[in-house]
């Protein structure tokens, strides 16, 4: 028997299909891996498969049961973790598992998992002060509660690092006991070629579904055969980069970080952290979550006093000439932030503003932007209703709104498909080319080898600085992730 | 499932009660500005004596006439300033210097002994009416005490009706009796409205429903669970009110305590359904305290009848307090401090705050969803 099967399921909202017509059967005992962008209906299909949606019209039968009608008694054999973990951040890690494992009415006995999750030592911290990958480990923790016969995570790996990520793997094959099923969603295709079955969801529908191996030997054969069936990707120009123009400074090193440091208490964030980056250079930040990466980035553009040290842009001190050095700068924040309730225009028009433009020369920048960036149709739309690769490429807009000559991307591709991520890297590396010098973060490895240089962050400190190619050497890895996992936990020891 | 009821009950309560402890506003909105509230009302507030500057001129020369303007500076009730020229007492009437001015003409002797009506001249700044009032009724008065005890007094006739004032329930006119206890009742409003207008919209928006929904709670384990510890925090908040106005503040209290708490914990029961039913319906937990605010506490605290009486109130706005539940507690509560228990002002209060409270419950309990389905 299928742990779910799924018969011409349909769900609309506001006219739009989230899920379309779709059918599919998920096997009992395999982890089966959901994949698809931002808006494929992952989340939807997930929702209807549990039961806390109702479905347009089709069937759909989970554990046997219709979750429509028998919710009540479907509900205690699915262990579900949604998007955001449905932690109380203001209850500590044990509080949690208390809660939980009282509604799940299962005893209070989580030695084995504490011990497993490495979350013994933080038992009495609050949820809230987790960092990212260990919120996701206590999250799923609380999600195998009471041994659930149908394990459901949404996206638990966004925006957690490849050691974590491996972490969550780990916990979920070794609570996968006789019989367990596990329905696990996500956008890391490297992470899908590693599940017993993969489903692969664009606009909707199923687009692949079967052994990730029989599509692709390795996770890159895999991927190119994924954007294959998503339409395929065509490199083209990057208007965006052609309508960029850098003025030349004479700079050799454009952005300089000089003994940053940043302690709290007793405790430093960021330890002696020195680079330079060349003008029209790509040079990444990688490192695990908590490593000191987004503290580092808020220094460097003055958003945060560093304990020590200080930062140059385009040869501008961000301490002692903030507005100078910052309007040599763009920068496009973690999740995009852009005002939500505002339209696409007026949030062009607003960070226009923000960046001294005005005038002729502000309107046609706007048409300019919302002509290269394609944001024609969505102009009138509210930010906070766009598809997530559309909002990415707003943010980039507003970023580059002013021309500047260095971008400050901090995770730029967090949840987003791997259509738009190529299209995105494909406007990166010819900013780049054009003369845009880069900072960037991202937790995918395969992104990392587009860096021109690397600093691997751990504990506030970079532990290795070089190419790609520098770094895997060093390691003695083939990939990127391999390169990652070894270098860190050499470190560890 | 008798047992397992209980049990993720309790579990949803205890965990409730973590997110008070940890979260500093709810103690402050519990405990700490009730206190400021009743301080303010204690030492702040007065509705009673007011002091109002007042200009006096004496046209009269007569010795007699001097004591006059001297009780004028005796007064309690007023901060007299003497003035010679007519002129500079107008200007200050124009800076606010003054709410008013009293003349006294120079023929205001010669009238009184010839036991003939003398005039004096009251001019007030009738651009703010309150005070306004009091400034032409305590030189009235002052004048009239004056004339008892000065030598004019044997021309006075003997008034023919003397009215003899009381003051039945609050025999000083001490407004503090009334505004203390009210204030319990406003407090009371801002725990059970404001707090909880938050506390399911909050569930929402951190994605923890979403968690719950997915467990076996339905719909009855979450409506008690946010009842009960707002309850308990409500009540708790009610005693600790009721102990500062009594034994600290001494406010005097002729009711029963047990009254007060039973007829006290209908009406934040009521409350709490209020607060709760924001919660539900908007999911967002900075529209539910605004609309908490507007729709709950902005009525009670203008039309419970606390502050302005419902009877001076526009016809339509009289019937509008019918609804709102803070109208009934302000009336027991006022009676129970200021006249003793009255059993007809309790059972009527009683069942109206019991039908809104129920009527509340059901709708709550309708509209907790156990699906995610109005959001997409």
């Amino acid at each position: 028997m299928n742990t779910v099967e799924i018969k011409n399921l349909t769900k609309i909202f506001d006219d739009v299909p989230a899920v379309d017509n779709l059918s599919l059967n998920i096997k009992k005992g395999e982890i089966t891996g959901l994949i698809g962008a931002d808006g494929a209906g992952k989340t939807t299909l997930m929702r209807l498969i549990t039961g806390l949606m109702i479905a347009d019209s089709g069937e759909i039968s989970t554990l046997g049961l219709n979750p429509a009608a028998d919710k009540a008694k479907l509900n205690p054999k699915i262990g579900y973790m949604p998007q955001k973990f449905g932690l109380y951040e203001d209850l500590t890690v044990i509080e949690n598992l208390n809660f939980y494992a009282d509604l799940k009415n299962t005893a209070h006995d989580f030695k084995k998992m504490l011990e497993f999750t490495d979350l013994d030592k933080f038992q009495h911290r609050l949820a809230g002060k987790l960092s990212g990958g260990m919120k996701q480990k206590l999250g799923l923790a609380c999600a195998l509660l009471g041994t659930p016969d149908f394990l459901v995570l949404d996206e638990p790996s966004v925006g957690v690092d490849p050691i974590s990520r491996r972490e969550l793997m780990k916990l979920v094959k070794e609570y996968l006991n006789e019989g367990m099923s596990v329905l696990w969603s996500t956008a890391y295709l490297d992470e899908a070629h590693s599940f017993d079955t993969a489903v692969v969801l664009d606009r909707g529908k199923v687009i692949f579904e079967g052994r990730p191996f029989s599509l692709g030997a390795t996770s890159k054969a895999f991927e190119a055969e994924i954007i294959k069936l998503m339409g395929g990707y065509k490199k083209e120009e990057s208007l965006i980069a052609k309508s960029v123009t850098v003025q030349d400074y004479g700079l050799e090193f454009t952005v300089e970080a000089c003994n940053l440091v940043k302690k709290y208490g007793d405790f430093y964030a960021v330890k002696d952290n020195t680079f330079c980056i060349k003008k029209g250079e790509i040079f990444g930040l990688l490192g695990p979550n908590g490593a000191g990466k987004s503290t580092s980035f808020k220094m460097m553009c003055g958003l945060s006093a560093p304990t020590q040290g200080t930062a140059r842009i385009m040869g501008t001190d961000i301490l002692a000439q903030p507005s100078k050095a910052r309007s040599h700068l763009g920068y496009m924040a973690q999740k995009f932030s852009l005002y939500e309730k505002l339209t696409v225009g007026q949030n062009l028009e607003f960070f226009a503003g923000v960046y001294g433009l005005a005038g002729k020369a502000k309107e046609e920048r706007i048409n300019g932007s919302i002509q290269v960036f394609g944001l024609e149709e969505y102009v009138d739309r509210k930010s906070g209703e766009l598809p997530l690769g559309y909002k990415q490429r707003l943010s980039l807009a507003c970023a580059l709104i002013h021309n500047p000559p260095v971008l400050f991307l901090d995770e730029p591709t967090s949840g987003v498909d791997v259509l738009t991520r190529m299209d995105f890297w494909n406007h990166i590396t010819s900013l780049a080319a054009k003369g845009v010098t880069i900072l960037i973060t991202t937790h995918f490895m395969d992104e990392a080898e587009f860096c021109d240089r690397i600093s691997l962050f751990y504990r506030g400190e970079a532990i290795a600085v070089g190419t790609p190619d520098e770094l895997k050497r060093k390691a003695h890895a083939d990939t990127m992730e391999e390169t990652f996992v070894n270098l860190i936990r050499s470190q560890s020891k | 499932m008798q047992i397992s009821n209980i049990k993720i009950i309790k579990a949803l309560v205890k965990k409730e009660f973590y997110q008070i402890i940890r979260d500093p506003s709810s103690i402050l909105i519990a405990f700490v500005i009730p206190l400021l509230l009743l301080v303010i009302y204690r030492f702040g507030i007065n509705l009673d004596t007011v002091k109002v500057t007042m200009g006096i001129k004496n046209d009269d020369p007569a010795a007699e006439i001097q004591t006059l303007v001297k009780s004028f500076g005796h007064s309690e009730y007023i901060k007299s300033f003497v003035y010679e020229d007519k002129d500079l007492m107008y200007e200050d009437l124009v800076r606010s210097k003054l709410r008013g001015m009293v003349i006294i003409p120079n023929n205001f002797s010669v009238g009184l002994s010839r036991s003939q009506p003398a005039d004096l001249l009251v001019i007030t700044d009738g651009s703010e009416t309150n005070l306004a009032n009091y400034a032409q009724s305590y030189p009235q008065f002052i004048a009239n005490q004056w004339l008892a005890s000065s030598k004019y007094k044997y021309d006075l006739k003997p008034p023919l009706i003397t009215p003899e004032l009381r003051y039945w329930y609050n025999q000083d006119i001490n407004s503090h009796y009334f505004i203390m206890p009210g204030s319990i009742a406003i407090t009371t409003t801002l725990i059970g409205i404001l707090l909880t207008a938050l506390v399911i919209a909050r569930e929402w928006e951190r994605g923890t429903m979403e968690a719950l929904l997915s467990t076996r709670v339905k719909r009855i384990h979450i409506v008690t669970g946010k009842y009960i510890p707002y309850f308990i925090l409500g009540m708790l908040s009610m005693i600790f009110s009721l102990f500062v106005c009594i034994a600290v503040f001494k406010i005097p209290f002729n009711g029963s305590l047990a009254a007060v708490l039973a007829v006290g914990s209908l009406f934040l029961f009521t409350c709490i359904g209020v607060g709760l039913l924001i919660s539900t319906n908007l999911k967002d937990q900075f529209l539910a305290s605004q609309t908490a605010l507007a729709v709950g506490f902005m009525p009670a605290l203008m039309l419970s009848g606390l502050m302005f009486p419902i009877n001076s109130m526009p016809l339509g706005f009289q019937w509008f307090t019918h609804i709102i539940p803070t109208r009934y507690f302000v009336q027991f509560i006022l009676s129970e401090f200021l006249a003793g228990t009255v059993w007809e002002i309790v059972y009527v209060n009683s069942v109206f705050l019991l039908v809104f409270g129920g009527l509340l419950f059901m709708t709550v309990y309708k509209k907790t969803g156990l699906r995610l389905e109005d959001k997409c």
